[in-house]
This record gives structure tokens, sequence and C-alpha cells, in this order.
């Protein structure tokens, strides 16, 4: 590199007087850190949920063009029909997948709570055997560990073949065929590491010298753990239930591969309806239940914890 | 001693005019590149696997004189909704399920049809193909004198079943819906398609609603609508599931997940082909719908001509040959056999036309959001 051009580069490169004027008010400073930021959100969360509300409140004409004129018809057209409001598809979809999303939160918490309790209190290399062995199988593709499953279950899958083969029944068990229970196992197994890092984030601030104290002043096991643990983890297993609940409520693959179509998850129907009849205003107002549910979550879960805390600790 | 026009860096000097013409010509081999290279324009397909044939696509290639880029898609639904999204202007050509294609027409983008009318000078193989293809097209793809679709294969849906567990019996849908029609337990043992018009014509086939389907769409009273809805219902305690894609099917078939299954023939003349004899195809007495994928071209193409060309060599008799076997469903163009084996003409590629007037064409639906209603509610039931 020549002189000449060096001290070109020199000259380009900020100084530190420049780089310090940058940041030399909180206005800069919340620019330039949280700026980048701000603007992905508002490109890719603000701007596409701000379309989505508004479709839901527009029609599709007969040739399938939006009309732009403010409807309800769709919110309407969700909860029509001549059958009790429960039975009809809309409701029961959306039942069945808030079912099976909390379903699939209490069991990912009740498998991950003991683990990550024991991974918190042994550490060292235990915990990085454990760790690395719960998290092989998420080094695969998310379709492909939900195809495993799909051999998994069927009543000539792997699980029904072998209690047929050993004897144990006579005829495969309706419990291993597909449907609710199998997507409940896909979607458990699916975000069973979401629960387990947050508990464990959360089990691994806990002093523990108090629920030694619980102990020596007498508290049972059951008591220590409802007195004392489960109180200072709280924000922890909500931020995991959350993170558990939310994609589970939503989730399309899963159910498409160990549901077999006799399942209809609101996801499903969605889709269904949009590639069916280009229906895009039905499916904004369907999915605003999505979004209206998430945001109740997080409204109760703020409640009792703070956001600094929803980070497990 | 540099001029005023040459620029001076690590000791190398450029002239303005080198610098112009090496500019130049990266410009002219970018615009290349998006043609193709050479000027050889890129026709974009949205469509089925076996369309994506290596031996079919270099012939195409070298014929027309374009260069094929095909996206491969799995249902004519999605290709109807993401072209109605906007990717009409990012394809030339689309080969949906034949009652996709009056939807496509009636889809306006900047004030007319999506689709282009038929350039039928470049569609000289259409003179060559079953008669009752070009009153399909005639009758389906046809609006102000403009035809809008050029069918390519075809084939058929009844069901299939495991013939070494299911009895001979008449062929009728009675034994997707009937639990004593056939004497052997067929509860779990039955699929459907997982896709509302297939599955609702198979229901209301058996209820006996033939008439709905002969006009120019298929058309279900509320009232049919809903005994054909309540007919599903009452059979899902009975199914082992609805099923979407044909390898899924074949896959399930053979590990013996079930018995009886609503089918297209395509399915199981494969499972023939990889010699397996046992599973049996069934033409139902209510009557078989027949699907046929049928080609057209978007209106924002920019090479309309060469696209409706390419679209022609689909069904050439060699290139509908190679089709055929890819997919195991015969072309609309009876040449092909000529480039098929004996084994290969009986079991797909030679077909007695007269078979087709006995079946129901796939058509639009009226009313389809009362079948889409219906449909979801049998779902969630």
């Amino acid at each position: 590199m020549n002189e000449s051009s060096e001290s070109g580069w020199r000259s380009s490169v900020p100084s530190r007087a420049d780089l310090m004027a940058a940041f030399a008010t909180r206005r800069r400073r919340l620019g330039i850190t949280a700026g980048p930021a701000l603007i992905w959100l508002a490109l890719l969360l603000a701007a596409p949920l701000t379309f989505m509300v508004t479709v839901s409140f527009v029609s599709v004409d007969q040739s399938y063009q939006i009309v732009w004129e403010p409807t309800t018809a769709n919110y309407a057209a969700l909860f029509a029909g001549d059958t009790p409001l429960l039975q009809r598809a809309f409701v029961k979809s959306l039942l069945l997948s808030y079912a099976i999303a909390a379903v699939t939160t209490i069991l990912c918490l009740v498998l991950a709570f003991p683990l990550a309790y024991l991974l918190a209190r042994k550490g060292g290399r235990t915990f990085k055997v454990v760790i690395f062995l719960v998290l092989l199988p998420f080094f695969t593709m998310y379709l492909v560990r939900a195809y495993s499953w799909y051999l998994m279950f069927g009543p000539s899958g792997v699980i029904n073949a072998t209690l047929l083969r050993i004897g144990i029944v006579n005829s495969p068990i309706g419990l291993f065929n597909y449907g609710v229970s199998a997507i409940i196992v896909g979607l458990t197994h699916a975000y069973f590491p979401y629960m387990l890092l947050t508990l464990y984030a959360s089990l691994d601030g806990l002093d523990y010298s108090l629920v030694e104290a619980a102990r020596d002043l007498g508290a049972s096991r059951s008591e220590t753990l409802r007195d004392v643990i489960l109180p200072l983890t709280l924000p922890g297993i909500i931020s995991g239930s959350l993170f558990v609940f939310v994609p589970a409520l939503g989730a399309f693959v899963t159910p498409e591969f160990l549901g077999q179509g006799k399942v209809l998850m609101i996801g499903q129907l969605i889709k269904d309806r949009i590639s069916s009849l280009y229906a895009v205003g039905y499916g904004s107002a369907a999915s605003m239940f999505i979004v209206v549910s998430i945001v109740i979550a997080f409204v109760v879960a703020f409640r009792y914890v703070s956001i600094e805390d929803l980070g497990g600790v | 001693m540099p001029t005023d026009n040459t620029s001076q860096a690590d000791g190398r000097s450029t002239s303005r005019r080198a610098f112009l013409a090496a500019a130049g010509t990266a410009s002219v081999t970018a615009v290349a590149g998006c043609t193709g290279g050479s000027g050889t324009p890129t026709i974009n397909i949205l469509t089925w696997q076996e369309y994506a044939d290596e031996d079919i696509k270099s012939r195409i290639e070298e014929t027309v004189g374009v260069n094929l880029e095909i996206t491969k898609s799995t249902s004519s639904s999605n290709m109807f909704s993401s072209w109605n999204a906007g990717q009409y202007q990012q394809y030339d050509i689309a080969i949906p399920n034949n009652n996709y294609v009056p939807k496509m027409m009636e889809s306006e983008k900047d004030g007319g049809p999506m689709i282009a009318p038929v350039d039928e000078e470049a569609v000289s193989n259409y003179g060559g193909m079953y008669d009752q293809f070009k009153q399909f097209a005639d009758t389906q793809f046809t609006q102000d004198g403009n035809r809008y679709g050029v069918p390519v294969r075809f084939g058929w849906y009844g069901y299939s079943y495991d013939s070494r567990s299911v009895p001979d019996h008449e062929a009728s849908y009675s034994i997707l819906f009937e639990e004593d029609y056939v004497d052997t337990d067929l509860s779990g043992e039955l699929v459907m398609y997982d896709n509302h018009f297939k599955a609702m014509s198979a229901a209301a086939l058996y209820l006996g609603y033939g008439d709905a389907f002969e006009g120019s769409k298929v058309s279900l009273s509320q009232k049919q609508i809903h005994e054909v809805k309540q007919t599903l219902i009452d059979q899902k305690p009975r199914l082992q599931g609805y099923i979407a894609a044909d390898p899924t099917y074949i896959k399930s078939l053979k590990q013996g997940n079930f018995t009886v299954g609503q089918s297209g023939r395509n399915e199981i003349v494969e499972m023939w082909s990889s010699g397996d004899d046992w599973p049996a195809m069934a033409t139902p007495k209510e009557g078989s719908l027949a699907w046929f994928e049928s080609a057209v071209v978007s209106s924002a193409s920019e090479n309309k001509t060469k696209a409706w060309e390419v679209i022609n060599e689909y069904i050439s008799p060699q290139n509908g040959a190679t089709l055929a076997k890819a997919g195991f469903s015969p072309s609309v163009n009876p040449k092909t056999q000529q480039h098929l084996s004996d084994k290969e003409n009986e079991m797909f590629g030679a077909i007695d036309p007269s078979r087709l007037g006995e079946m129901i064409p796939f058509k639009s639906v009226e009313n389809e959001n009362a079948w889409i209603t219906a449909w979801e509610e049998v779902k969630s039931a």
C-alpha cells in the first residue's frame, strides 16, 4: 500500500473523538444501539402484523382480488354455521389447539423440571453430557424429527409392532395411532429444550441455602418444593411455558405429519382456507385469535413476573 | 506520465476507455446470465415433480431453445393461491389439475385474466390428443372464444385395496361407507383423500348425487352438502386417516397401516410396476372422478409463445411417453403409445378412450365456501 492511499484510508476511519461525539447524547446512543433492531422489528414484525390486521377487515371478491373496504364479515364468518357454537369448525379447532398447546406445555414442564433441577445441583461434567444428549436430536432438521415420530406411531408403527411382537397386546393400541396423542408427543419432543434450558437458567440462580434452611426447619421435600423452590423459580417456569405454548398453539408441520388429517389445528385450518379459496381475509381474522391469545398470555405473565425475570433468572 | 483520463493504483494504470469497455462487457455478461446465456430465454414452470424429469427437460430445452427452471409443487391449490398472491409474475407456466384452470381464468390481474389465451399455432400437438380432452378443454377452459388451458396427462380416482385380505366384491363406494359391505372388518383400515373435493365427491356419488356432476360446475344443494358432511362424519371413526400425497399412500399401504383407501390409479400402477401384485384397483359403479393436468401460461409472461411451445413439447409423442412413465399416468396424446413397451401400454400408456366417457371429469365447484365449511366440520368432528 503506498503512502497516499494509506493516508486516505486513515482519514476515512473515524477518530476516537468522532466516536465519542456520536455517542454523546442519550438519544444518539439509543439510536445507534437500538436503532437497527427497531428497524428490523418494524419491517419484519410490525409491518406484517399491521398488514394482517388490515386484511382481516377486508374481503376478497369473485375474481380473487382484495376489496379494500372495511368489513367485519371475516370475523362473522369464523363463527357462522347452523350448529351449536362449540360445534363449529373454527371454534372446535381453536379450542383443540389451546388444549394441545396446554398439554404440551405441562408435559414439557413436568419432564424438564426434575432434569433441570438435577443439572443445576450436579453441574460440571454431568451437566455437559446430559445437555449434549438432550440437544443431540436437535442437530437434525425439524422435518426429519417429525418424520421419525411418524414411523414410530400408527397401527403398524414401531411402537405398536413391538408391543404386538413381544405379546403385550393382541391388537394395535389406539393411543399409539396417529392423532392428538401423537401430535402432543411430537410437539413435546420439539419444544422440550426451550423449557429445559429456561428452567435450568432459573434453577441455577437459586440460592440453595434457602432449600437447606427449609429442610433444617422441618419442611418435607414436597413442602420445600411447593413453598421455596417453585415460588423462587416461577419466572423461569412462566418464561419456559411461554416459549413452549406460543409455538405449539400455531403448530402446523407436526399436526400435518402426526394427525393424519383426522385432527384440524388452527394453523391447518388457516392454510386450507387460503390455498383453496384464497380467503386471506378469513385467514387473517383467524390468525388474530392466535395473536390476541399470545398477547393475553404475555399480559398474564407480566402480572406475576417482570420482563427482566422472563430471562429465567 | 498518466493523463487526465487515467486512474492509477498499485503501479498499474487503466484508461477510461478500457474501463468503460470492461464495464460494458460485464454488463452484457450479466444480462446474458439473466436470460440464460447467449440470449436464451428462461421459462419458469410451477408444476409436479415428474415434469422435471431430466430427459424431458433437456429435450425440450434443445428443441424449443429455452432454459427451463422447474419449481416442484405438491398441490394444485398451492399453485393457484401462490399465483393469485403475485407469483404469476414470477412464473411463465403452471400445470395444475383441470378444476383449477377456471379459477385462474376468473382471477383478474391488471384488468384481465391472470392467464393468457392459448397460442394455437405454437401448440401443434393439440390436434393429436383424444377428442374427449378437446371437449373438456372446450367446455371448461373456453371463454369469449379463447381457450386458456391445454390438457397434458390424465388419470382417475376410485379406491384400491389389499386383495390378500379384502374378498372379491362389486366395485362400489359402499365399501368406504358401509360396515358390512364386504365380509371382513375394515374398521380402522380405511383411508380417504385429505382434500375436500375428492373426499366429498366420493361421498356424494355414494349417496347417489351423480346429477350434481353433470353441469359445467359441480353443484350440490345445501341439503346435499349437509348429507355428505354427515356421511363423512359417520365414517370418521372407521378411518385410519386422511392422506394427501401419493408417496405417503403407497408407503402406508405397503406398511399395512390400512387395507382399503380412496386413491388414484397411478399409485397402484406404480406399485404394480415395482413388483407388488396384491394391490387391486376398483372403479366404483357410481362413477370415477377423472383428473387431467392442464397447462396455463401467465398473462405476465414475457415469452408466451415460447411457453406454449414448451407445453406443446410436453404433449409430444416422445416427451409425453417419458412423462407417462415418470408418473404412471397416460398422456392425452395417444401417439405416445408408440414410445412405450407393450407392458407399459397395458398398465398405463394405452387407455381405451371409451372408458373416459364413463368417467366424471374434475370440475370447479359451485358454492365452494359451503363445501370447505362442511369439510372443516368433518375434519374437526
